[in-house]
């Protein structure tokens, strides 16, 4: 993969390093809004913090955090819930870096400045595939800088309710394929009264997560190779939520 | 292969993927595949490694970074076949 201009990376650090300095002015509202106003809670949340802290600090290698995908909460959600919002604050590099929808916060500057400085990296989908590439370059080199990102396995919010198994995110398999070492966390999430897709969880829900680092293998080359990860990362999810639904009975 | 001959195998490839088929009947080269012909994006994945099968080139996704319309991949392939 071509490297990502001398700009670009210099545009990166500067956005990292102001949301670092205002991490204190929105890290925790967000994390307060979350729990005090829309009164989520997050199942099992010291035992999931602990595991995700010790995974933390016993791996090197770059992670990608790849989960389902229900509402357009699910990335502060998830960001919340392995690591709080105190532990962000002395390891900003492990707030996940994100791809949101540009469309979806572009029309009033205030809200796109907001999503520079939570470390939203904004897409067009379905755009110019060169601007896509590009989105896709930055993740690359934040990975291979030590950060991590988030992902979602599949191609957009699921419209059935369940992991799309046949909706995978073509970019999860082209990331994992071209950072050296690069694991991805595959997270299944849902609120237990998450029937379909939404814009967020409902408020008062109590959510269900867990997580399981993997690292895909493939035989392929090429788009091939990208799309058999990007495949079997979303497989292992639908296999994550088979279980959580089995032990729903 | 003409160029004329890969942007009719090329046609036939996107057809199943169409959602607008009014201005797939219409199309040219400077149709675009996302935006025009309402391809979902996902699905341009799948576009693509049937074009290396139906050829038999082998595209990497870098390749298939400067595909937006049918000329662009008509273009790419006539690339791969003479390279």
């Amino acid at each position: 993969m071509t490297e990502l201009s001398f700009g670009f990376r210099c545009g990166l650090a500067v956005q990292r390093e102001v949301g670092r300095v205002l991490g204190i002015i929105w890290i925790i509202p967000i994390a307060w809004l979350m729990r005090f106003f829309m009164k989520y809670r997050i199942k099992d949340v010291k035992e999931l913090r602990r595991r995700y802290r010790k995974l933390i600090s016993e791996t090197q290698a770059p992670i990608l955090i790849c989960p389902n995908h229900l509402t357009m909460a699910d990335s502060a959600v998830i960001a919340w819930a392995l690591g709080g919002s105190w532990w962000y604050l002395f390891r900003y590099s492990r707030m996940p870096w994100n791809i949101p929808e540009y469309n979806n916060f572009s029309f009033l500057w205030f809200v796109g400045l907001g999503a520079w400085i939570t470390k939203c990296i904004p897409v067009v989908r379905g755009g110019n595939r060169e601007d896509v590439s590009r989105v896709i370059k930055k993740i690359d080199y934040l990975l291979r800088k030590g950060d991590t990102a988030l992902i979602f396995a599949e191609a957009g919010r699921s419209r059935t309710g369940k992991v799309q198994v046949d909706n995978h995110a073509q970019a999860v398999g082209r990331i994992m394929t071209t950072v050296p070492e690069c694991q991805a966390l595959c997270v299944y999430m849902r609120g237990d009264q998450q029937d379909t897709w939404s814009t967020a969880p409902k408020r008062g829900d109590s959510i269900y997560l867990d997580f399981e680092i993997f690292k895909p293998q493939s035989t392929f080359a090429g788009m091939r190779q990208s799309r058999d990860v990007a495949q079997q990362v979303v497989a292992r999810i639908a296999d994550m939520e088979s279980r959580y639904f089995a032990g729903r009975k | 292969m003409s160029r004329e001959d890969v942007f009719q195998k090329v046609m036939e490839i996107i057809k199943p993927f169409v959602k607008n088929e009014e201005v797939f009947q219409q199309a040219d080269e400077s149709t675009n595949i996302l935006q025009d012909l309402k391809v979902n994006s996902a699905r341009l994945v799948d576009i693509i490694l049937n074009f290396e099968d139906e050829f038999d080139v082998e595209v990497e996704d870098e390749d298939a970074d400067s595909v937006n319309t049918v000329g662009d991949a008509v273009s790419l392939i006539m690339e791969k076949l003479t390279a």
